[in-house]
């Protein structure tokens, strides 16, 4: 086998181009809020606020048809909103955070199926959680690059007081306002990740890029710019090798790319130096 | 420096004692004891502002944010946070307004007083229960915090640990600081400190901690 299949795809054709610079950026960024996620033990945010995107994407395609600010406002408002709701459903009544959360997205999805319904169905259902490379256009492109660029920008600026706050918020709200303000803005760029990759990848596939080189890189380093920055090369090398799959064996590509990411988590779980299956580690403590 | 008027608080609605009027000096070290469950720590809290008194008003002499630290009891710290001893120690120097230099100079100052220059690299999960303990002790100690408010700083101490944390507390009393300290072990308290505040059902009582001690049985079988 020639080392030019690697590459000649993203030469050859530019919507394979397109969806490589695409899907690796929003890897790079996607990874490391993945990392958070799992540090504030919100892993499962990532799949509600996906489902939640889906009604505000309806209605934005039902509304100005298949322009991506649409859809992505759409996505972003009704991903913020849903978060939103379950939050202050925990705030006022007591339910715990992840059944406030489980009880919102289906609601979400089942409203977006309906509204796409409703829009006439131009929007396919599958595309929309399963994504297609091809949609990867030139403006879809620009979009992913800022939402990437422009979250790991932000990401560094709130990165002390996101550290702070999730490991111990009660110390954060003793030295500094800025806690409530870091995880709001946290969680923004989480539901723009997760709006922006869900035409590349796919509104559910999109949550698989973000959440397993997170989940993956805990088994590798315990030292977080370390986890941050395997999270990201993880990502963006499912992507690519992912979408070289997906071109030779003719397959979907977010499955395909998620997948990949899956297969880095497998064998981070088997063969990582922390905790992992067949390293034997003497001293696995539970969780205090 | 601490003015409570009275003052209810509780879980749920639900007021623990009778309205509490408690005016407490700068530089004061006040202990508070009294049984389980009869508010010790909901009126740590409502002092550090993160639950809101039922009744009554408190005010304090100095702003929540930066000018109280505050000890929880019974850390609920994820152990598996990728973040090592130094660094969460260090978090202790957030306000400081000292130079990169002499930033340094205390972090590694207050690693020495509390023992923890050898666990310095080391990740919480690494840590004991006694030596995170001390660890969060040193990170209250960097603080400027003028309030401190000690939750049952003694749990999971050793003799030595104990020996360092009323050491310090000697110490932030004749810097000024003004501390609450929660604690069930009443012969170390009326060692270290004056007064107490005895928190219970039937009402709260603060006096010289001798007086409370030979009162506090009786008190407690009355509620």
């Amino acid at each position: 086998m020639s080392l030019e299949l690697l590459w000649s795809p993203f030469v050859e054709f530019a919507f394979m181009r397109r969806a490589l610079v695409g899907g690796v950026a929003l890897a790079v960024s996607a990874g490391p809020l993945g990392v958070f996620l799992v540090l504030r033990r919100l892993s499962l945010m990532g799949d509600a606020i996906a489902h939640g995107i889906l009604p505000g994407a309806a209605v934005g395609f039902w509304l100005f048809g298949l322009s991506l600010p649409a859809l992505t406002l759409g996505g972003l408002v009704a991903g913020l909103g849903m978060a939103g709701i379950a939050a202050w459903v925990t705030r006022r009544t007591g339910l715990r955070e992840d059944a406030s959360l489980a009880a919102i997205y289906p609601i979400s999805l089942a409203s977006g199926v309906l509204l796409l319904g409703l829009a006439g169905n131009k929007l396919d259902l599958l595309h929309l959680l399963f994504g297609s490379v091809l949609a990867v256009d030139p403006p879809t492109l620009n979009g992913m690059l800022l939402v990437s660029t422009g979250s790991l920008l932000l990401l560094a600026l709130i990165y002390r007081w996101l550290l702070m706050d999730s490991l111990d918020p009660l110390f954060l709200a003793g030295v500094s306002r800025f806690g409530p303000l870091a995880y709001g803005l946290f969680l923004t760029l989480v539901v723009l990740n997760l709006v922006v990759g869900f035409q590349a990848i796919g509104a559910l596939m999109v949550v698989g890029l973000m959440m397993l080189p997170a989940a993956a890189a805990r088994f590798w380093s315990r030292h977080l710019p370390r986890m941050l920055l395997l999270a990201a090369l993880t990502g963006a090398v499912c992507v690519w090798l992912g979408l070289l799959l997906s071109y030779y064996a003719n397959l979907p590509s977010g499955p395909c790319i998620v997948l990949l990411a899956g297969l880095a988590y497998v064998c981070s779980v088997l063969l990582g130096p922390l905790n992992g299956l067949l390293r034997r580690q003497p001293h696995l403590s539970p969780a205090h | 420096m601490i003015h409570c008027h009275n003052l209810q608080w509780g879980p749920g609605g639900r007021a623990l004692t009778p309205p509490l009027n408690l005016h407490l000096a700068p530089a004061s070290l006040t202990g508070v004891i009294g049984a389980n469950g009869c508010g010790k720590s909901s009126l740590l809290k409502v002092i550090a502002g993160i639950q809101q008194p039922l009744r009554g008003a408190i005010e304090l002499t100095v702003p929540r944010l930066g000018g109280v630290a505050y000890l929880v009891q019974q850390q609920a710290l994820d152990r598996q946070f990728p973040i090592k001893l130094h660094d969460l120690v260090s978090a202790g120097l957030w306000r400081s307004p000292l130079n990169r230099q002499q930033r340094q100079t205390r972090l590694e100052q207050a690693l020495a007083d509390w023992g923890l220059l050898d666990l310095q690299q080391h990740s919480l999960q690494a840590l004991s229960g006694g030596e995170l303990q001390r660890a969060l002790l040193a990170r209250l100690s960097l603080t400027d915090a003028q309030v401190l408010l000690l939750d049952e700083p003694e749990a999971a101490l050793d003799e030595h640990g104990l020996v360092l944390l009323w050491q310090h507390i000697q110490r932030w009393h004749t810097q000024g600081r003004t501390q609450i300290v929660v604690s069930h072990s009443i012969s170390n308290m009326s060692q270290h400190l004056d007064n107490a505040l005895l928190v219970s059902r039937s009402g709260c009582i603060f006096a010289p901690i001798r007086e409370l001690v030979g009162q506090r049985s009786s008190l407690e079988q009355v509620a």
